[in-house]
């Protein structure tokens, strides 16, 4: 009777935090998110034009700033809505001059890339 | 006060019906407890394995110091430990971050002589067998 209490409970135990892991990884696939643009600031600094494109509202906790001589991260902490755009002025992050990377990272685990051409 | 003592120890006849209810409730719920810490201490290692979850924020090949850098963050419910590190399916030594807890990032460097152009398939395995593995090209 106790080994069919302990199997039950084991199984049991077992099937929950696959169901909680199964919901993390569900929501990490709804998840998405664009950069739109990347802006200089004067005299310094940058501007992230972000939109949430997915159905879930998603927490950005990085800013990556990459080019050939360096990749830079930057925390962040920023939350948008489903659908939600915003913009994200950062004065103390320098563009290079040379061609650059953008990156933001979300709480998820998912990364939007903005390219500069 | 001892002949009471004495006449308890004398008494022949069996305990109280709520006695022995009580007895059976705290022998149950012992029991229970066991069975529960025991549950908890025989799947703290298989919800650990499910519950891995690394992500790669950034690669840089860098070419200022020889090595293939690479920026995890933990994004599971358990924190890692890398086991072993492997380039195009041969295993490199490395050093920085070698164990990560929960919602925590940092640097792995890989000591690889990489070329230019080429395309590279990094694996990074933990301790309990999660591969955290892609294809990167150098630029």
């Amino acid at each position: 009777m106790l080994s069919l209490v302990l199997v039950v409970i084991i199984v049991g135990n077992v099937v929950l935090w696959s169901y909680q892991m199964n919901q993390v990884d569900l929501e990490r696939t709804q998840e998405t998110l664009t950069i739109a643009n990347v802006t200089r600031m004067e005299p310094t600094g940058l501007s992230i034009d972000v939109k949430n494109t997915g159905a879930i509202s998603l927490h950005i906790v990085a800013v990556w700033v990459s080019d050939s001589t360096a990749h830079q991260r930057y925390d962040a902490n920023v939350f948008l809505n489903a659908g939600e755009s915003a913009t994200y002025n950062r004065t103390d992050i320098a563009l290079p001059q040379s061609v650059f990377l953008a990156k933001v990272v979300t709480e998820r685990g998912n990364i939007a890339v903005f390219s500069e051409d | 006060m001892k002949k009471i003592f004495k006449r308890f120890l004398r008494d022949k006849r069996a305990i109280t019906p709520v006695l022995s209810h009580l007895l059976l409730t705290v022998v149950a719920v012992a029991i229970m407890s066991l069975a529960t810490s025991a549950t908890f201490v025989i799947t703290t290692n298989l919800r650990q394995t499910m519950g891995e979850r690394v992500v790669v924020e950034d690669v840089w090949f860098n070419s200022a110091t020889g090595t293939l850098d690479v920026h995890l963050r933990n994004v599971g419910k358990a924190s890692i430990q890398i086991s072993g590190v492997y380039v195009n399916h041969v295993g490199q030594s490395f050093n920085g971050v070698s164990s990560l807890q929960v919602n925590k990032h940092d640097w792995l460097r890989i000591a690889f002589s990489w070329d230019s152009g080429e395309a590279y398939y990094i694996d990074i395995v933990t301790t309990r067998g999660t591969h955290i593995a892609d294809y990167y090209k150098a630029p």
